[in-house]
């Protein structure tokens, strides 16, 4: 096999490899010699759990940064043994090689959001597993919860509660020994209409105070994704959509930027940033655009409305990536965009950066590592596929590294719920990978996978087919992919 | 698989037509097996010990050889001769070699599963599971029944309303003006819809003027509500309702009257007519 590969590397010329290899490289610089070849893609269903067929669909993923072979991956898995017992995550000790299910989230049966972040700051080499869920029974109820050992199995802390929330978005830093946790939220209670909030907590999740970080007039509300990011000096973004009008199908919104230069340690948080169009808080990205609200399938079977990220620089907090879907132009179904402000969110790029422009894509989310190479990783919906796409660049995505992750068919399974595959999916940048997550159709078709993959669960790749290891077929349905793939040098 | 059936019809038979002979171990025995997700006869391999990574390994662990397994869910990958962790009660009842019965629930799940002792049953020496009935597919579909009919006893016993009853309309509900902060954009939003239940037969509650209900339903795919029943126009059926409490305004308005609005949220709360027998005799108990 070896051997073989040495000689298609011999006779065939790179971008020809490269899109064998479901690496392509674009632009004006050459790639430094080969392409990442360590690329790794797991599908997180433990083996025990063959006979599933849920829409494990919205994944997340925390990773132990001190420690970063304990990871937590989260999607909308049922509990699967009991309607009564609490809602599972994904649980690795091994870099991502295998993932067990344990039930410990505070959520009865199944979460209707999860999202958290692990943080080093109490020294626990297996927590602080600090997560915003939302349960969905007779009213929708936020709990932000923390686990200080992820392997124990013990159930998390309920540290904080309250109902009328939405979309809640984990970061957290470890600070002197305490970690700080900045929870993005949609704080539908906010009679104000200023409704993008942040929750933050310096003590570990004992005690939280809400800033809502919206200063201008809202049609009522502002969109569901608030998303935080945080830098190792203590540089707080978070961005949110502007809803300035809302007529059901349409959202006319700013993408709005807000900035905190202390950690929000300060009365007044995310002030920092003000738009020099109006003198409040809170930069405008761009103003006015249109995004569509469907929560039907629209996107192939996937519903749209509310896709954004953001990430810092971890060693430059003054560059700072934003990234978001709009209706781009007429005929036009969703499109992602991504812009860059190297001066701390003061100014931004006039347009997309360059190979940045995604048409029929959602799932947006962005990470920068160590060395200040960005990732971008989406799902785009191409040619009756949904091909999931993690783009490397280290100059502003002026030349790209675009790796394929997966491409699986769009039509199959039909869907049970949504969002199908999810409102957001997660990337993260851990010493010289880029981590994440993302779902997909569990076909086991190698051809669906262009960097490989593992499955844990009983799958058998020649004929495609999965079973429940007992030999009984199982249908095909969403699983949530772990992934890691190596920066850029 | 036949097996575990007549094992479990076993413990049934015991439990449901043997009380008189056994009546401690057969409530003992039918409680077991409501409470348990798997139940699985197995031998003990290992005493404080676990059978995967991932599982936190302490004095209470076991690892278990299944022998055979009796109830499980289909998600669930487990089968003869697979390794087991168990985390038992009191780990002094167990030793290498032990054989018992173990009715559990499921704890963790990776290559392989975990489980925690909800009770358990040494078998006799020889590892002879509890004595088998001849009549055992019959017991295995009784037990299922009875679990069965005990949920279904909880839900109409909670309920407001049992109706037998035909939807002839369809409509989206207009949230009121007052409540319009309560009905913000999320992705999570309900989008209510309303559903005319003209009645035909009232199973429980009290009579209703003009015979026909309002039936509040979250037309929704949404993942929060993805599972709760959708009513169409012509729909029959017995909906067993409660007074709304979800919605945020318990009334509803029809044929210009001010009415109670009723929910009927989870799976199960509207069965087809073809359970009208079973749905009247519960009622009776």
């Amino acid at each position: 096999m070896r051997s073989l590969a040495g000689y298609w590397t011999r006779v065939l010329p790179l971008p020809v490899l490269a899109v064998m290899a479901g690496t392509l490289f674009v632009g004006g610089q050459s790639p430094p010699g080969v392409a990442p070849t360590h690329a790794k893609v797991v599908d997180v269903i433990p083996a025990s759990l063959s006979g599933e067929t849920n829409q494990d669909s919205e994944p997340f993923l925390a990773v132990q940064a001190a420690n970063p072979q304990v990871m937590v991956a989260s999607a909308f898995t049922p509990n699967p043994i009991s309607s009564a017992g609490n809602a599972p995550v994904y649980v690795s000790e091994d870099a991502g090689n295998t993932w067990v299910l344990s039930a410990i989230t505070p959520v009865q049966r199944m979460t209707c959001d999860i999202t958290h972040a692990m943080s080093t700051g109490e020294n626990h080499p297996r927590g602080d597993l600090h997560a915003g869920t939302l349960a969905c029974a007779a009213s929708i109820t936020l709990d932000e919860s923390e686990s200080d050992d992820v392997s124990s199995s013990a159930v998390m802390n309920v540290q904080s509660t309250r109902t009328n929330v939405d979309q809640p978005f984990v970061r957290a830093l470890p600070f002197s020994n305490i970690d700080h946790i900045y929870v993005g939220l949609n704080d539908l209670g906010q009679s104000s209409g200023h409704t993008a909030t942040v929750d933050v907590s310096l003590d570990g999740g004992a005690t939280y105070k809400s800033y809502s970080i919206e200063s201008r007039k809202t049609m009522g509300q502002d969109g569901p994704s608030v998303r935080p990011a945080v830098a190792p000096d203590n540089t707080v973004y978070a961005a949110f959509f502007g809803w300035r009008k809302f007529n059901g199908s349409i959202a006319t919104s700013d993408v709005v930027v807000v900035r905190d230069d202390a950690g929000a340690t300060a009365p007044q948080a995310f002030q920092a940033l003000k738009d020099p169009s109006d003198k409040l808080p809170g930069r405008l990205v761009v103003k006015r655009v249109s995004i569509p609200w469907s929560n039907a399938p629209t996107l192939g079977q996937e519903r749209i409305g509310s896709t954004l990220s953001i990430a810092v620089d971890p060693n430059n907090s003054s560059t700072v990536y934003v990234g978001w879907a709009d209706r781009g132009r007429k005929g036009d179904i969703y499109t992602l965009h991504v812009r860059r402000s190297t001066d701390r969110g003061v100014t931004w790029s006039k347009s997309d950066l360059p190979h940045t422009t995604i048409s029929n894509a959602t799932n947006i989310a962005l990470a920068v590592a160590n060395n200040g190479v960005a990732g971008f990783l989406h799902q785009q919906l191409s040619g009756g596929r949904w091909v999931t796409h993690v783009v490397q660049s280290r100059d502003g995505f002026a030349t790209i590294q675009d790796t394929v992750l997966a491409s699986v068919p769009a039509d199959t399974p039909v869907e049970q719920f949504l969002p199908y595959l999810g409102d957001y999916d997660y990337l993260l940048a851990v010493g010289n990978e880029f981590r994440g997550v993302f779902c997909a159709n569990n076909t086991p078709d190698r051809a669906n996978f262009p960097q490989g993959v593992t499955y844990q669960r009983t799958a058998d790749f020649n004929t495609k087919t999965l079973t429940d290891g007992s030999g009984n077929p199982v249908a095909i349905s969403i699983d949530p992919f772990y992934f890691s793939v190596p920066v850029m040098p | 698989m036949n097996t575990s059936r007549l094992f479990l019809a076993g413990i049934l038979w015991m439990s449901l037509l043997s009380p008189g002979e056994l009546p401690q171990a057969t409530d003992n025995q039918a409680a077991l097996v409501k409470q348990s997700s798997i139940i699985f006869a197995g031998t003990v391999s290992q005493v404080a010990a676990t059978s995967f990574a991932g599982v936190p390994k302490s004095a209470q662990t076991i690892v278990v050889r299944v022998d055979s397994v009796l109830k499980k869910p289909a998600a669930v990958s487990l089968k003869k001769g697979d390794n087991v962790t168990v985390e038992v009660k009191d780990p002094a009842a167990f030793q290498d070699g032990t054989q018992a019965t173990f009715f559990a629930d499921g704890w963790i799940f990776g290559a392989g599963v975990a489980v925690k002792e909800v009770g358990h049953e040494i078998l006799p020496s020889g590892g002879t599971p509890v004595a088998a009935a001849g009549t055992g597919e019959k017991t295995f579909g009784q037990l299922q029944q009875e679990i069965g009919d005990q949920d279904l006893q909880r839900r109409v016993a909670t309920a407001d309303y049992v109706i037998i009853g035909r939807i002839t309309d369809v409509h989206q509900w207009i949230v009121p003006k007052s409540a319009a902060a309560r009905y913000r954009t999320s992705e999570h939003s309900a989008n209510w819809h309303e559903a005319v239940l003209q009645i035909q037969s009232i199973l429980k509650g009290p009579k209703v003027k003009r015979n026909k209900m309002i039936v509040r339903f979250p037309q929704s795919q949404d993942v929060a509500w993805a599972n709760a029943p959708k009513f169409e126009k012509q729909q029959q059926g017995i909906f067993i309702l409660k007074k709304d409490q979800v919605s945020g305004d318990a009334t509803a308005s029809l044929g210009g009257y001010t009415v109670d609005a009723y929910t009927c949220l989870t799976p199960g709360d509207w069965l087809p007519l073809s359970d009208e027998a079973r749905v009247r005799s519960l009622l009776k108990k």
